[in-house]
């Protein structure tokens, strides 16, 4: 599914991962948990794409093929979902569009015909109502307004909506309640599959009492330092990464 | 002057207007290609819509006075790809609690001069709701005049111009001449292949217009490097009891939400696409008109 090899990664010419070492199977679900600025987050921007991330040296493939030479949009097509710690807003286009198009852009890549808009709106309203998500905020601009929970919410209706097979989590949990945490993360045990793999990156255990991992990843100063099992995220909860 | 009957009235081979009511007396004279119009707007419970076409054929020279009487409503819709050169001259006055809309969508071809001036003049209670969509030309220039000559007279405005290669003149000047009038105007623009779009929106309160309230914003959006936008808000306020708001941004597209966008599959050509309809659709709703909403958004999303 996903193998790093050896992956250097600078921002701003700092050197934030070293020679990352990770690899991910089908279906599993890993977390990911450090300190503040331990380069957790950026490893998720680094396999997005993101500019101004600069692969200094490294490999990485996702499903076999080499995801660092595609543009971003491109790593999105061939699978891989980042939700973001704090959803983008965009103002002036209103959800429902916005949706539509990224849906009718992930067809079109595997030549599909664009949705017609009356099953756009059948499949709305039922991946809406997983996450209870009113059908009202599909009107408004595109996390315009919106609560945290309201975002983060739609980040997991994207993600549902896209079929992603690996999902990347930056902090999903933070601004959440209890509440919208437990439907969250009802909606994203759902989208589990043998197929599909998760990266968590979370700095809390109350995410992955929902959501189970398999793997659990300590990283500091960007290089994994510790891998177990979920116990290991009950021992960091209790005490520190110190 | 010759009077004719409202209801598709051609003018000349090149112009004529399309009216869906007999609550409208239009008359004309054409002195050197140049069209006076008269048209005088009086109350009915179905409020007067006129069309403007344009053939085409050849450059288009427009003087129009236009007079809503009390309680009288004209919505007018200039909804041309104009391929010729336009000169506009609008003089209006509205009538006390009469409402005058002006909605033009207008796509301009790249290698005409365009001028529209317009002076408004407003009585006692009267609004005057304003919406200008343009795709620029070589050269275009709007240059609104309002004057809110009585109390809770009221203008809104919106402009959104996509400029490609062109020249784009924009003045608007307020002046609120009486107490308890409102003005609120936004104004937003993109320029691509190197454009100069400019904006100057006046306000001015005079000394015994108490209780106004003016609201101004003006945003730019540059897609290259070589296009320019210059925007500026101009207050002359004379009045304490006022609430006046004005603001001034233009910059490029947020490389956050380019990212955002592509991380979702959206090509970056595209992504920039939708950038655009959502910066120009920011303030739609300002339209009330359904229809002219519509309209509206279908010319952004066509145009960007």
């Amino acid at each position: 599914m996903l193998e790093i090899k050896n992956l250097n990664v600078t921002v701003e010419e700092k050197q934030i991962l070293k020679n990352l070492n990770l690899k991910i199977g089908k279906g599993e679900v890993h977390a990911i948990m450090g300190p503040n600025g331990s380069g957790k987050s950026t490893i998720a921007h680094t396999l997005a794409g993101k500019p101004n991330y600069n692969v200094e040296s490294g490999e990485v493939n996702l499903n076999g093929k080499d995801l660092l030479s595609k543009d971003p949009y491109e790593r999105s097509l061939n699978g891989l979902f980042l939700a973001f710690q704090y959803p983008i807003e965009l103002p002036g286009v209103t959800n429902a569009s916005y949706l539509k198009q990224i849906v009718n852009a992930h067809r079109k890549s595997r030549k599909e015909t664009p949705i017609d808009a009356g099953e756009f709106l059948k499949i709305l309203k039922e991946k809406s109502k997983l996450l209870d998500i009113p059908m009202d905020m599909h009107s408004r601009f595109v996390n315009t307004g919106f609560s945290g929970g309201e975002k983060k919410k739609n980040e997991v209706l994207q993600m549902d909506l896209l079929d992603p097979s690996l999902i990347i989590m930056d902090e999903t949990d933070s601004g959440l309640d209890v509440d919208a945490l437990k439907t969250t993360a009802d909606a994203i045990n759902k989208l589990k599959n043998d197929e599909r793999s998760f990266i968590i990156i979370t700095h809390y255990l109350r995410l992955l009492e929902y959501i189970e991992p398999d793997y659990v990843h300590v990283f500091q100063n960007g290089s994994v330092i510790e891998t177990g099992d979920k116990t290991l995220a009950s021992r960091i909860d209790q005490e520190g990464y110190s | 002057m010759k009077t004719l009957k409202p209801s598709i009235i051609e003018f000349t081979d090149n112009f004529w207007i399309e009216s869906n009511s007999k609550n409208l007396s239009i008359s004309h004279e054409i002195i050197n290609d140049e069209l006076k119009l008269k048209i005088t707007a009086n109350y009915s419970q179905i409020p007067s819509r006129i069309k403007l076409i344009s053939s085409n054929r050849s450059k288009l020279k427009i003087i129009a006075d236009i007079n809503l009487n009390e309680n009288a409503t004209l919505e007018i819709i200039d909804e041309n790809d104009y391929i010729v050169d336009t000169s506009f001259i609008l003089k209006s006055f509205l009538g006390s609690h009469s409402i005058l809309e002006l909605y033009r969508f207008n796509k301009f071809q790249s290698d005409t001069n365009n001028t529209f001036f317009h002076t408004c003049n407003l009585s006692n209670g009267s609004t005057f709701k304003d919406f200008n969509f343009t795709n620029g030309s070589d050269f275009t220039k709007n240059e609104t005049k309002i004057n809110l000559n009585e109390k809770n007279s009221k203008y809104v405005g919106s402009g959104v111009v996509l400029s490609n290669s062109s020249k784009c003149e924009n003045n608007l000047n307020i002046r609120h001449l009486s107490q308890s009038a409102i003005s609120d105007c936004s104004f937003k623009a993109v320029t691509r292949g190197s454009s100069n779009v400019s904006f100057k929106g006046k306000v001015f309160v005079d000394e015994n217009c108490s209780n106004t309230q003016s609201n101004q914003i003006s945003k730019g959006l540059l897609i290259d490097e070589e296009s320019k936008i210059n925007l500026t808000p101009i207050l002359e306020i004379n009045n304490d009891d006022v609430v006046c708001s004005h603001g001034a941004a233009s910059g490029k597209a947020d490389e956050e939400v380019l990212f955002y966008l592509a991380s979702r599959g959206i090509s970056k050509s595209e992504a920039e696409r939708i950038y655009i309809q959502g910066f120009l659709s920011e303030f739609i709703e300002k339209i009330e008109d359904a229809e002219m909403q519509a309209k509206g958004q279908y010319f952004i999303n066509e145009n960007c």
